[in-house]
């Protein structure tokens, strides 16, 4: 039987539909609830998040991966009542984004007691929510090389992924040496390791997509939409036509299209940042698979990478 | 230095969860002390369990001893950080009689969340002092936040930390925002030192913040006490905090030791600068806490410094009107 978690209980993984795979209902870095400046009331939560999401599923999206990890504003009530409304299934993540964003508790635990974290929020559910997590965050705080932390967290991440069977999902996949030596000590196939952020405009440079791919990890190229194009881009913004070329260059390689992912990391309301304007999920459907298909991709394609793909990495592998 | 007299406090009033108050009427002040304590992320933990009723009837325990010893008013002192949870404390000085003075502030470092420490920008520079100061004055001129819901009561004090190991370059931030504040709303700084307490102390002072308007904790352990560093901090003008009455470990004096600094500072003429509190934890989450008693000055201390040959006015003045003057609105 295959499966996946997400907030309102298990799902059948053909069920699974297509996956925005790396977004987020709203992220904020920890602290940021105190500001006041960022605050919405419920009303503006709802108002800001459910058109996106009934337009995501009218599009034909199914599933939405939340990437928001512990601390960061993850709101497993609150995604649950979005999802029950709206027809979207919502997978939510365990983990954290990044070391930076993992709160002083979390930062003195060990790598044995954050495994245990992990797995319970997997396998028994997040606090009193019932909702158990889909997926495993992990990534690399500000600066470009993993920290203690991040490393810690990496390894309590890949312990957690082969006791449950779920997959890891990485912000950021520079320093991906590192990332992998880890993997690799603690025995994790790098198939259940989705590397994101790799078309990023900050460490696109800097990040070896083949190399990781060669080593037989998937591939995130999840950043679509973050156009310096925009009238007012964030500082990760990358010309549209570059990262698209970026992208068709990847999977052009033998065998690179079943290692691939896509999303749009756009957030419905963000919590302690501007957002970016404009910037939607539905940026899948408006431009990127539109895009894909000026390029030349069928049909087959465009569902090996929004279907079947993540479908195969979001399923519960035990 | 400018000390604050009873009598141009007459008028004064202090913030309190439940509003202002006259600051003749808070009575024995116990001012560093803990109610619910939380480290941040504890929250989130699988295997820790916040029960606000049972965290509640805890507290309320413990406020009521307090209050059964002659206490008039506890200063959770931990800032907007750490477990502060103001609704809970309205119900609790409402269900007591304990008048409860709330705090803001943060620090040290370590227990920042990334939002200050790496922002979403490029690069990720952490907040400086102006940023912390607006933040932290909003809590007292609007009302302090329980996070993205609404704002309440004003705060009574700001707090803030450095680093054990010393001062960082954002814990200097988070010291220079938070006189800043106090300078611009009238309530005082409350601050823990690093590894040197009069350096620590000048930071502030060098934000123009008058030495009155700040208190000194930590200055029952060893090292401040090896260095001198109550005399020093009394002399520069500010409150001297003993605010580990109770606690006998590797780090703090002892309280016969305690009883002894009381005395020396008294001989000093340094009276008006003495201020007495537990440091205890009422409830502790993600950590251990320090379970000591908030009566512990008022049933165990007392009767060490009376045996020193303090009078009931020089006690007096230590419990009641040294902290009064300190907390009172300027």
């Amino acid at each position: 039987m295959s499966r996946v978690n997400t907030v309102l209980g298990p799902i059948p993984t053909e069920e699974l539909g297509l996956v925005a795979v790396h977004e987020h209902i709203g992220y904020g870095m920890p602290g940021s609830e105190l500001d006041t400046k960022w605050w919405k009331t419920p009303e503006e939560r709802y108002e800001e998040t459910v058109p996106k999401l009934r337009k995501f599923h009218e599009y034909g999206g199914g599933t939405f991966v939340d990437a928001t990890g512990i601390c960061n504003g993850r709101d497993i009530n609150y995604y649950q009542s979005l999802s029950e409304k709206t027809g979207v299934h919502i997978v939510a993540s365990t983990g954290f984004v990044g070391g930076d964003t993992a709160l002083p508790f979390f930062e003195r635990a060990s790598v044995e007691y954050l495994a245990e974290h992990f797995v319970h929020e997997i396998t028994v559910g997040i606090g009193s929510t019932g909702g158990k997590a889909g997926i495993i965050k992990v990534g690399v705080s500000r600066g470009g090389r993993m920290t203690d932390l991040d490393k810690r967290i990496y390894r309590a991440a890949a312990r957690a992924s082969k006791a449950t069977g779920v997959g890891i999902l990485t912000h950021l996949a520079i320093d991906a040496e590192n990332a992998i030596a880890i993997f690799d000590e603690e025995g994790l196939p790098l198939d259940r390791v989705l590397f994101g952020h790799v078309d990023d405009g900050v460490n696109a440079d800097k990040t070896r997509d083949t190399w990781i791919a060669e080593q037989g990890g998937r591939i995130g190229f999840d950043t679509f939409g973050y156009e310096t194009e925009l009238p007012d881009p964030p500082f990760w913004a990358r010309p549209r036509r570059e990262r698209l070329e970026h992208f068709l260059r990847f999977i052009a390689g033998e065998g690179r299209i079943k290692q691939v992912l896509a999303s749009a990391d756009a957030n419905c309301s963000p919590l302690g940042w501007p957002g970016v304007k404009g910037h939607t999920v539905n940026y899948i459907f408006t431009d990127l698979i539109p895009d894909l298909r000026a390029a030349g991709l069928d049909e087959a394609a465009i569902k090996t990478i929004f279907v079947d793909n993540p479908a195969d990495f979001l399923s519960i592998k035990n | 230095m400018g000390a604050q007299t009873a009598e141009n406090t007459v008028g004064s009033t202090v913030n309190t969860v439940l509003g202002p108050v006259p600051a003749r009427e808070l009575g024995v002040v116990a001012v560093h002390e803990a109610l619910l304590s939380v480290v941040p992320g504890a929250e989130h933990a699988f295997d820790i369990t916040i029960d606000r009723a049972e965290i509640f009837e805890a507290l309320a325990g413990k406020l009521r001893d307090f209050r059964s010893h002659g206490g008039g008013t506890i200063v959770d002192s931990t800032g907007m950080f750490h477990g502060r949870d103001v609704r809970l404390y309205e119900a609790l000085s409402r269900s007591t009689g304990v008048h409860i003075v709330a705090s803001t502030g943060q620090g040290p470092e370590e227990l920042l969340g990334g939002y200050f420490l790496t922002p979403q920008t490029n690069p990720p520079t952490p907040w400086p002092a102006e940023k912390f100061a607006d933040l932290f004055a909003k809590e007292i001129t609007e009302g302090m936040v329980v996070p993205r819901v609404e704002r309440r009561g004003a705060a009574g004090l700001v707090a803030t930390a450095a680093t054990r190991a010393g001062m960082t370059a954002t814990d200097e931030s988070l010291f220079r925002g938070a006189a800043r504040a106090a300078s611009a709303t009238g309530v005082p700084v409350s601050i823990r030192y690093g590894n040197d307490a009069v350096h620590d102390l000048e930071i502030v002072l060098d934000e123009k913040l008058p030495a009155d308007r700040v208190v000194v904790g930590g200055l029952d352990r060893k090292d401040a006490v090896a260095t001198v560093a109550p005399l020093e901090v009394a002399g520069l003008g500010a409150y001297v905090a003993i605010d580990h009455v109770g606690t006998e470990d590797g780090v703090h004096v002892t309280d016969s030791e305690r009883a002894t600094l009381v005395a020396e500072l008294i001989q000093a003429g340094h009276g008006d600068r003495i201020l007495l509190s537990s440091g205890a934890t009422g409830v502790a989450k993600g950590h251990e806490g320090n379970d000591v008693p908030y009566s512990h000055v008022l049933t165990a201390f007392v009767p060490l410094l009376k045996a020193r040959g303090l009078s009931d006015e020089d006690v007096r003045r230590i419990l009641v009107d040294n902290p009064r003057d300190l907390l009172s609105v300027r």
